[in-house]
């Protein structure tokens, strides 16, 4: 595993999308290789933020009043 | 209409109490993630109230067709999807100009490793301007990025969703999240939370 490897599977491993065997790969050379190691730790802390930023927002209560009064007449 | 459902066999009549019982607990429950896909793929909130009521609507009256305990929330947003591209995407007319697959990811990592690593830069962002920036984003990228990044759905349930193959999703995804931190490290340039040059 190369550091271009790695960072090309950088989002896989952060997604747990990976096979077994690969995600061992990258964790071994992300413990041996300190620039792909704050490579990962930016990329987890956007993903993180993104979350954090978007998650807030509900549906209002007056789209749920609207729903249930068109489905069930209420 | 596009996606009419077939009339429920007569050999299967589901009581109405029933089915009020299962849609609730099944789909109602998942009424503001698919407000917040509707919102970023509308870009306003009356038309994404619009297509969140269609798509209930749709689900409502297809709910024989939905295998219950298997997962709503991708079947919802499936119907959602199509609910957007039939109706709003024709009736905007805003065809993508771009071909999303052929964009090239820009790096912010390599841009910041030296003045801010640890991408504190992020926190001074708020949530209105993180909103706009994703909503700038193609509508491919955007629908990808907002069902993994805020959804936390599996690559293969996005690719249901989509109707794409999983290596569309990743490589989608992948460009998606690059875009973004590059217009995100623009703006944050832009306000002076981090010295850099705009990308």
């Amino acid at each position: 595993m190369n550091c271009r490897e790695c960072v090309e599977h950088l989002y896989e491993f952060l997604d747990r999308e990976l096979t077994p065997e690969l995600e061992r790969e990258i964790r071994e050379h992300l413990e041996d290789c300190p620039p792909c190691g704050e490579q990962y730790d930016f990329e987890e802390l956007f993903l993180k933020f993104l979350r954090a930023r978007c998650k807030t927002q509900g549906a209002p209560a007056e789209l749920k009043k609207r729903v249930l009064r068109e489905l069930f007449g209420e | 209409m596009a996606e009419s459902s077939p009339v429920p066999p007569a050999s299967s009549p589901v009581p109405l109490d029933d089915k009020r019982a299962s849609f609730e607990r099944e789909a109602l429950v998942h009424l503001d993630v698919l407000y917040r896909v509707a919102l970023r793929l509308t870009g306003n909130p009356s038309d994404a109230d619009d297509l969140v009521q269609e798509t209930m609507l749709k689900a409502y009256r297809a709910w024989e067709q939905y295998e219950q305990g298997t997962n709503a929330k991708a079947w919802l947003l499936t119907i959602l999807r199509h609910a957007f591209i039939n109706e709003y995407r024709r009736r905007t007319r805003h065809p993508e100009t771009v071909d999303v697959d052929t964009i090239e990811p820009f790096a912010v990592f390599s841009e910041v490793q030296d003045e801010d690593p640890q991408g504190a830069f992020f926190d001074k962002i708020v949530d209105d301007q993180v909103l706009q920036a994703i909503d700038q984003l193609p509508v491919a990228f955007r629908e990808t990025l907002v069902l993994s990044d805020v959804e936390g759905m599996s690559y293969q349930e996005i690719a249901s969703i989509l109707q794409v193959p999983v290596g569309t999703v990743k490589s989608r995804l992948f460009r998606a999240r690059q875009l973004l931190q590059g217009k995100l490290y623009d703006y944050a340039v832009e306000m002076g939370y981090i010295k850099g040059t705009p990308a």
